[in-house]
């Protein structure tokens, strides 16, 4: 692992990459696209580390390449909930920042790991990463949609049913909700 | 060309909004000159600007792509970041960020402190009714823009048109009061700002509403074809088919209306385009057109603005603050203002200028004109002999309830609106509740919960705030990852649809704008030293029924539906009211009318049909602020014809 958070190596990222598809449900070409002139999951892995230490963020890596390299080898679904823990009551300390990472792809913002909402909306954000991260947030694609705001569709889609969540980018049917 | 002592202006209008900017037009066309004065920044060349704010923005409020900017950077103790100081801000104006704040944040001063505890698990810190059941110090909900273009940048586009029994209430119905002009009259008005907006509409899809007495002329037909309904209107159409309510619910003080009344859907008339316009693009749908639509598909007041600057007969100001209008004998015989500007260090500083024409027009928004009027002749008021001005503030209250639907009808696509159930407008029971329209939002529950982000951390972080996430063990929220969370919000998501309920609250003297002066002192002044508004508000029980019946109707339309509701009240914030022992919540709707009403009598309203003050025969003081009541439909296009109407009563007060 790169211990530099400047200029992380391919492996970490390819790493925080894969392991942000699993966490999120998403398709890896959602993720980390062939052609990525955004590199939503460099600026990501570079806020987060930013916020968290680079040790928790290797810390964390670590886990994943260690879940992903066992045989045989584990389902998304089954790495996302081994890192969210989500079989148990509370959630550890880095079981909390893959929550953030969560939130960082589906809403474009920084959750500070362990703040929760309470009183009938969300918890704060602490800041909108970049103004990308909002309109390539990935949540407006589970509601089949788009970011408020930035519309790739024609008039009078509105209209008409949405693409399936596949198209959306989910990765339904191929190795998740299992 | 803001130094205005050596150019005489045949017309100076304050304000480079709706109807300020209309009625320069109209003037410039018939080649008489004009001077706006703007108090805020200029428009933009391009609105890259306001959309980058907007995306950054981690409250997307209708304030959020304009400035004066709240900080994006927020934190645990304050998840909004820094909202700014008014008192250091040469045009502050009303943000919902503020609403309910002490006016170190909130630049309208309201009269009674609120209690926020943000906690419903804590009993209601609700006001009592009074003697008479009103519910007096709530705290005033709607806000403004104060830069070019106005508030409208972030108008909904909304462009039905008023009832015929909206605007004579009092004769039909004994309650409120009667509009000083005819239904006939501003039907030629309707059409003239349908036109200019570009309304998308089929009057043939609004027969319907016949029963509630929308009748156009004949051969009326709107500039283009209507936009389509979205899945979610299709999905309520569909759900409530046969659905009847009655005039009133049982207990209706004052009297019941047994009448069962249909409740449907018909599509909406909208400012925005199913077709080319005005060298403008059609809708792409971006379910965003409150704060900001991104491609200008939407009408909004700077597109007028551009057409009047276009007859070369008009000039704007900015960043020129109105401060005083002089009076002599009857006449308005000039405008001061403060022109403002930032040093490089930020500081502000200010420049006193007057500017003189033959007719002055206030087009400063409702709060702002009565602002205007008071503080001229040094606070003493102008234009006020009837002790109307700044009274019979109203809003549209608006009432939100929010369901999932059982199968998935795919909000957060197309307009925010386009669809609505208007049938229950008008009817006998208007005579003992007030009436309301219902607005059907495509935007889920973003409106209703701050969502899709609170339903996403939900189930991220297993916290019910959505009262959705109750599927584990003994109710217990649940925590998801990788696809099954992915495929739990998509379930969700696709399912979330609301209704905003709007009200025709009734006027009260009570309810209004004065200036926050005591014994000639202001206790709070803006960045120029000029008073600030502060506002008194309350509900009376009329109003308060319809609230008690919305919410029924609301409930019966999901229930048909087979939707399962989860509106919430009692949130511990401003707009909580307790009436006949049930918590509601009201929203504002940025619907602002009542503070300069006019009417036939001078004795009783500020300014006559013409929107042309009583007191002062040079002065015409337009907008919201003239509604002698607020109506069932939303105000722009309203207000945008009675410019009209006040356009042509200006050039024939000037004579060729």
């Amino acid at each position: 692992m790169s211990t530099n958070p400047s200029t992380p190596s391919e492996a970490t990222l390819q790493a925080f990459a894969d392991m942000s598809a699993a966490l999120t449900g998403f398709q890896s070409s959602f993720i980390r696209p062939f052609l990525d002139p955004v590199n939503l999951s460099g600026t990501f892995y570079s806020f987060a580390v930013s916020q968290v230490g680079q040790p928790r963020m290797d810390a964390l890596l670590a886990a994943f390449n260690n879940l992903n390299n066992q045989t045989p080898k584990p389902t998304p679904q089954q790495i996302a909930d081994t890192l969210l823990e989500t079989s148990l009551d509370a959630p550890s300390l880095q079981a909390q920042l893959c929550q953030s990472i969560v939130a960082m792809w589906y809403l474009g913002s920084w959750y500070t790991p362990g703040v929760l909402g309470g009183n009938g909306f969300a918890p704060p954000a602490l800041q909108v990463i970049t103004s990308q991260a909002y309109t390539k947030s990935l949540v407006w694609n589970l509601a089949q949609a788009h970011p408020m705001g930035f519309s790739p569709f024609v008039f009078g889609y509105w209209s008409q049913q949405p693409a399936s969540l596949q198209t959306f980018g989910v990765d339904t049917g191929n190795g998740g909700g299992q | 060309m803001s130094n205005g002592a050596s150019t005489l202006y045949d017309v100076v209008i304050v304000g480079a909004g709706v109807s300020g900017n209309l009625i320069a037009k109209q003037l410039g066309l018939a080649g008489k000159k004009v001077l706006i004065l703007e108090a805020g920044l200029p428009v933009p060349d391009s609105r890259e600007e306001y959309m980058n704010n907007f995306y950054l923005a981690l409250a997307k409020t209708p304030e959020s792509p304009y400035p004066a900017l709240a900080g994006r950077t927020g934190s645990q103790q304050n998840p909004v970041g820094v909202l700014p100081d008014p008192s250091k801000l040469p045009t502050p104006r009303a943000t919902v960020l503020s609403i309910g704040k002490a006016p170190d944040v909130s630049y309208l001063v309201q009269a009674q402190p609120w209690i926020e505890t943000h906690d419903p698990k804590l009993p209601p810190q609700n006001p009592p009714p009074d003697a008479n059941g009103n519910i007096r110090g709530l705290q005033f909900s709607s806000t403004f823009e104060r830069n070019g273009g106005g508030t409208s940048w972030h108008w909904l586009g909304t462009s039905l048109r008023e009832l015929e029994n909206d605007i004579q209430l009092q004769t039909k119905y004994g309650h409120g009061v009667d509009w000083p002009i005819t239904y006939p009259e501003l039907q030629q008005l309707w059409a003239l700002a349908e036109k200019e907006i570009g309304v998308a509409a089929s009057t043939a899809e609004q027969e319907p509403l016949e029963v509630v007495g929308l009748v156009y002329p004949t051969g009326y037909q709107y500039p283009m074809q209507s936009i389509p309904m979205s899945t979610v209107d299709d999905a309520v159409s569909k759900g409530i088919a046969g659905l009847q309510v009655p005039g009133t619910l049982p207990d209706t003080p004052g009297g019941s209306d047994p009448t069962m009344y249909n409740v449907f859907v018909t599509p909406t008339p909208q400012g925005r385009n199913s077709e080319p316009y005005d060298d403008r693009r059609v809708c792409a749908g971006n379910t965003n057109c409150i704060p900001i639509c991104p491609i200008q598909a939407k009408w909004d007041p700077t597109v007028t603005l551009g057409k009047a600057l276009d007859t070369g007969n008009v000039t704007v100001s900015y960043q020129s603050v109105a401060y005083n209008v002089a009076v002599d004998g009857t006449n308005a015989t000039r405008i001061d203002y403060y022109v403002w500007s930032r040093d490089a260090n930020g500081n502000l500083t200010k420049v006193s200028k007057s500017v003189t024409g033959k007719i002055y027009v206030l087009a400063a928004h409702a709060i702002e004109n009565a602002k205007l009027l008071l503080m001229s002749n040094n606070w003493n008021g102008i234009a006020n002999s009837s002790d109307q001005v700044g009274r019979n503030l109203m809003d549209h209250p608006l009432y939100l309830s929010w369901a999932l639907a059982p199968e998935p009808l795919f909000g957060y696509r197309g307009p925010l609106a386009t669809s609505g159930i208007e049938s229950l407008r008008d009817g006998e029971f208007r005579k003992y509740r007030s009436s309301f329209r219902m607005e059907i939002g495509n935007e889920g529950w973003n409106f209703s919960k701050g969502d899709p982000y609170t339903t996403a951390l939900d189930y991220i972080q297993g916290t019910n705030n959505t009262g959705t996430n109750d599927g584990g063990p003994n109710g217990a929220p649940q925590r998801l990852a990788g696809v099954q969370l992915a495929e739990k919000l998509n379930n969700i998501l696709t399912r979330q649809f609301r209704i905003g309920c709007m009200f025709d609250q009734s006027p009260m003297a009570e309810n209004r704008v004065t200036l926050d002066v005591t014994n000639g002192k202001p206790n709070n002044v803006d960045g120029l030293g000029l008073p600030r508004p502060k506002v008194e508000y309350g509900l009376d029980p009329y109003t308060m029924e319809g609230f008690r019946m919305a919410a029924y109707v609301c409930s019966q339309v999901y229930q048909k539906m087979g939707a399962k509701e989860f509106t919430t009240t009692g949130m511990g914030s401003a707009g909580d009211f307790t009436y006949r022992g049930v918590n509601y919540h009201y929203y504002g709707a940025g619907h602002v009318v009542g503070t300069h009403r006019m009417g036939n009598e001078s004795g009783s309203s500020v300014v006559d049909a013409s929107q042309r003050s009583h007191d002062v025969p040079n002065l015409w003081i337009v907008g919201s602020g003239s509604f002698p009541t607020v109506c069932t439909a939303n105000p722009t296009l309203t207000l945008m014809a009675l410019a009209f109407k006040s356009a042509d009563s200006i050039i024939a007060a000037l004579g060729s």
